[in-house]
């Protein structure tokens, strides 16, 4: 009888510590929909009058399409570059044999500990000379060298665990190394890189050191950055739009993860049992 | 067989764009970035070197020593009191039924997936000192005294700042520690339940030792992470009030891109990483030292 009580408790305030990381958000969408003077007489309760155009507002003052595009074209581009130099280079550390490919792994998981805050003067400066300031390209290098060395450690544990088999038969059908890499390796490790997509996807998005150094242009630059601007520029005391543009940014992120929460989980944790 | 791995020209193909992209722009730039350090040097040009002027300034500056304060107390509370919590959310994860831990599960990743921007400025409305949710609460059961404005207070902002971010990775660090109680065999919990030993005398014997691995890399995670702190700090305070919530990064961000001295910004991007070089050091010294296999 007292192991049920106490049971229903832990339930209750495991649901309820669950629900503490959703209410803010809640709080938000709540906010979104008042005027700015009834944000300081009720802010908790339902709106009194329900105010819709904050949204209309925010939309007109805030480029929500292009900083949106602008992240897509970050995230997208920075996938297909780490994923395509990453597995090519993962696949070569597992299967090839060459003499330093033992430096050239820990070499590449230097990247690990090298937090892209600590080099970002010097890839400034680089940056400028390499005449790329202002391109998208000065964001999606940096983004991308900097997300391969998790990529490789990762791919490179897939392969190592695949049956040297695969490469036999190829190799006895004629198959060349490129053909058997690109149409039989790859497809065997899909899982695996899908998974990257989502994490690189994941980081690169939210991204918002180097957006915030490097992109000092606002055509260029991503959600992060722009809405810390919009933020900026309406001042502390217009809470409604505040909220409205953070609902929105915030939106094409909630509809992804109620379709793919599982698969968000279970990129997120692959590196923890995965080393 | 050997012909085909050992094609010289594949290996150069698919191993150089990786290693040139990483180098060029992980592994290089800690040269000229040692080089700028003793130099002075305004982000365009350098006007000759002045050997080792550039870090006695920095350690002459007390919002140096301050920053490097502030980024140790964010460290400490979110290892020694954010992984613990979030230890504990997976060990009572783990023993509920299936429909708690999906709810669970979903909601406590989704602060991590949400940008730093919406959440810091999230943590905003939640201080603000007049309708915001945390003095709200405080005024609603008598406590009218701690209702304090608490990001324009010198005393609670660096504090302030790091619940918010703690909270953001709570959930996401949680998950990953059930993540690893899920990877440990069932057959070592078989003995222990045979006994009648109870949750606790389960989790620190057995759960939480095997869980070495995953502990280690969630210290270096979260130690790495807090030391680099930026994000919030920028969005929620600016480093304000005054320079009482600068970290390492920025006051290096705040050295060398608001007064031009790339010099001193590069000189505290070396004493950073000379840190961050010593804290994994330690870890890797000292936690699960000897691997575990199942």
């Amino acid at each position: 009888m007292k192991k049920n009580k106490s049971k229903t408790l832990v339930n209750a305030a495991m649901i309820l510590i669950g629900i503490s990381f959703l209410f803010p958000m809640y709080w938000m969408i709540n906010l979104s929909f008042k005027s700015k003077s009834e944000v300081y007489d009720n802010p908790f309760g339902l709106p009194k009058q329900w105010v819709f155009n904050n949204y209309g507002d925010a939309l007109e003052k805030f480029s929500f399409l292009k900083y949106l595009s602008n992240s897509l074209i970050y995230s997208l581009s920075t996938i297909v570059v780490t994923v395509f130099l990453g597995s090519m280079f993962a696949y070569c550390l597992s299967r090839m044999n060459w003499k330093y490919k033992g430096f050239a792994l820990s070499y590449i998981a230097m990247g690990l500990v090298v937090p892209a805050q600590v080099v970002i003067i010097p890839i400034l400066i680089m940056i400028r000379n390499m005449g790329l300031k202002g391109s998208y390209l000065s964001l999606i290098l940096p983004y991308s060298a900097f997300a391969l060395s998790s990529c490789v450690l990762m791919l490179f544990a897939f392969f190592r665990s695949l049956p040297k088999e695969l490469e036999e038969a190829a190799c006895m059908d004629g198959c060349n190394i490129y053909r058997t890499f690109f149409s039989i390796i790859v497809p065997v490790v899909k899982p695996a890189i899908a998974t990257q997509c989502v994490l690189i996807f994941m980081n690169t998005y939210n991204e918002f050191f180097l957006a915030f150094i490097l992109a000092a242009d606002d055509k260029i630059r991503p959600l992060t950055v722009g809405l810390l601007n919009f933020f900026v520029s309406i001042g502390v005391n217009h809470w409604g739009q505040i909220g409205a543009a953070m609902i929105i940014t915030s939106l094409p992120t909630i509809v992804v993860y109620m379709f793919g929460n599982e698969q968000i989980e279970n990129a997120l944790t692959a590196g923890a049992v995965l080393k | 067989m050997n012909k085909f791995f050992g094609n010289k020209v594949a290996i150069f193909l698919f191993s150089f764009p990786a290693l040139a992209l990483f180098t060029a722009f992980v592994i290089y730039p800690i040269f000229p970035e040692i080089i700028i350090s003793f130099q002075k040097n305004n982000g365009f040009k350098s006007m000759g070197y002045v050997g080792i002027a550039n870090y006695l300034k920095v350690f002459q500056d007390p919002t140096f020593w301050h920053s490097n304060l502030n980024t140790i107390i964010m460290v400490v509370v979110s290892t020694c009191v954010g992984l613990p919590i979030s230890l504990l959310l997976a060990l009572v994860m783990d023993r509920q039924g299936d429909s708690v831990r999906r709810f669970f599960k979903a909601s406590s990743v989704f602060p991590a997936v949400l940008s730093v921007t919406v959440i810091a400025q999230m943590w905003v409305a939640i201080y603000e000192p007049m309708w915001g949710l945390v003095n709200s609460i405080l005024r609603g059961i008598g406590l009218d005294s701690l209702a304090l404005a608490w990001l324009s207070d010198e005393r609670t902002v660096v504090l302030a700042i790091t619940v918010a971010f703690l909270w953001q990775y709570l959930g996401l660090n949680a998950l990953l520690f059930y993540t690893g109680i899920k990877a440990i065999p069932k057959t070592y919990y078989e003995a222990a339940t045979i006994d009648g030993a109870g949750f606790l005398r389960t989790s620190l014997k057995i759960t939480i030792p095997l869980l070495q691995d995953v502990t280690k890399y969630l210290l270096v995670l979260s130690v790495l992470g807090c030391m680099s702190q930026f994000a919030h700090v920028r969005i929620m305070t600016s480093g304000g009030p005054g320079d009482a919530s600068r970290t390492v990064i920025y006051q290096l961000f705040y050295k060398a891109f608001s007064a031009s001295d790339f010099g001193q910004g590069c000189a505290i991007a070396i004493i950073f990483v000379l840190e961050c070089l010593v804290l994994t050091f330690f870890i890797n010294r000292f936690v699960a030292r000897e691997k575990i296999e199942f």
